[in-house]
């Protein structure tokens, strides 16, 4: 790691790991070149949750709020990283204000997309649900009509 | 606020200052924004294109008018007016919004080929907006003043202005009160540009941005600073207009009379434009039977049946 007119810059290798799920570290990062894979481990699989390009940001929930890693970051090709650490972090906000206004923009746009996901499952498994109420009802008025039929023609 | 857009080619200038007295550069502006349309540019007002602070009402309307008619045609091209907010039109960042074909944002960063490039006013990075805002605004108010007594005022004015921000900071320097934790080697800032204004582009640049654009100063010019970020200030439409072009990444950087003697990154000219029947006219009489061969004749023959 090396530091640059104040500024704490990471260079990773491809498939370099900048942090690991559960680690108890609170740096967040700004990606300056390259991308970055966020995964978790899902039941005993890794599952991509994000691929991160260039000016993204990542790691800021440890920061601020002081809990372990909730994913892990990984390092696509060769990469470049701006490190903010929490006093550094309120430093670049004063210094480039702008910077709050971006980040809070990336929060707002995860927040969206996770509720997307979210009435998407919720849809998926309400329209499942329905789909389920309904067949059963077809079975059910099927089975009734033929049983009306059978009588009809026992009738007969 | 969209602040995030991809334009593969755009034209940034920046201090227009429409509607203020001292203004010189009518005629330009609308050439500017004809040029625009004529080669296919987006274009970015980067911050006081209207004088909100020292405008006259009457020289706005002189000032605006003869390029309103333009806009609406940006739209119909496809192109796209962007106004970044500045210090003397700080007001306009209670309409960050699209106004018209006008998109109001407080920065831009522009994705243009692989680059990534901030388009910003850069009166954020102020130190003098920033620690005394009532004093700038102060002198904003005097200046206006100035500016109905003559232009010589105003210059006598604004030379006041700056060299007391000059001695407040080398006093504060001298008792180490000046001293903040992100003071950076000096000298290699544009010449005549305080080191607050190298310092926020350098803060921007680091993350992730191959240049920063900046007005505000008044100073154009062109560096290079720390992590290989390009700095640009288009400086004011008070004397020479400078401006910036941007295609697929590329940047240009010069007066807006080189501008507009010959764009930098020209667009190859389009081919001529056929009609549809010429065109069908051409793909059925052309091929080998059409010139020499000697079955043309017959086959020439047989269409002429349908």
């Amino acid at each position: 790691m090396k530091s640059v007119a104040h500024h704490e810059i990471l260079n990773v290798e491809d498939g370099e790991i900048v942090f690991r799920e559960g680690e108890d570290t609170t740096e967040m990062f700004v990606l300056r070149e390259g991308q970055i894979e966020i995964v978790k481990n899902v039941a005993g699989h890794e599952v991509r949750l994000a691929l991160l390009g260039r000016g993204s940001f990542f790691g800021e929930m440890s920061l601020l709020e002081g809990l372990p890693r909730s994913a892990t970051a990984r390092a696509v090709g060769p990469s470049s990283l701006l490190v903010l650490r929490p006093g550094s972090l309120l430093l670049q906000i004063r210094r480039d204000p702008t910077f709050a206004f971006e980040l809070l923009q990336q929060m707002s746009r995860r927040i969206r997309e996770l509720n997307d996901k979210l009435v998407f499952k919720v849809a998926t498994a309400e329209f499942g649900n329905r789909l389920a109420r309904s067949a059963f009802m077809m079975t059910a008025a099927g089975e009734f009509a033929s049983s009306d039929r059978k009588a009809e023609s026992a009738a007969t | 606020v969209k602040t995030t857009v991809r334009e593969e080619r755009l034209l940034v200038i920046s201090d227009v200052h429409m509607g203020n007295r001292l203004l010189q550069t009518r005629r330009p502006f609308r050439e500017f924004v004809q040029y625009a349309l004529d080669h296919d540019y987006s274009i970015c007002l980067n911050g006081d294109g209207i004088d909100l602070a020292q405008m006259s009402l009457s020289r706005l309307m002189s000032d605006l008018t003869p390029s309103l008619g333009l806009f609406p045609q940006f739209g119909q091209k496809g192109a796209t007016i962007y106004y970044t907010v500045g210090n003397h039109d700080i007001a306009l960042e209670h309409f960050l919004t699209d106004v018209g074909q006008m998109k109001v944002v407080p920065f831009l960063n522009v994705l243009s080929g692989d680059r990534r490039i901030r388009v910003e006013h850069g009166h954020m990075y102020d130190a003098m907006f920033l620690k005394f805002p009532r004093l700038y605004f102060a002198f904003m108010m005097i200046g206006r003043f100035a500016i109905l007594v003559g232009p010589k005022a105003y210059d006598m004015m604004h030379r006041i202005n700056l060299a007391i921000i000059g001695t407040t900071e080398w006093i504060l320097a001298r008792f180490g009160a000046g001293k903040t934790e992100d003071a950076g080697e000096a000298g290699d800032a544009l010449a005549g540009e305080r080191e607050c204004f190298r310092k926020g582009a350098e803060n921007i640049g680091v993350r992730g941005f191959d240049a920063v654009l900046f007005g505000h100063t008044h100073l154009p010019g062109s560096r290079e600073f720390e992590h290989n970020v390009k700095y640009y200030n288009t400086g004011a439409w008070f004397s020479t207009p400078y401006c910036v072009a941007i295609d697929h990444g590329r940047i240009w950087f010069g007066s807006l009379p080189e501008l507009l003697a010959q764009d930098p990154f020209a667009l190859p000219k389009p081919e001529p434009r056929t009609t549809i029947a010429t065109a069908k006219l051409e793909e059925r009489f052309s091929g080998p039977w059409a010139t020499t061969t000697p079955a043309a004749p017959a086959r020439l023959a047989r269409h002429s049946r349908w």
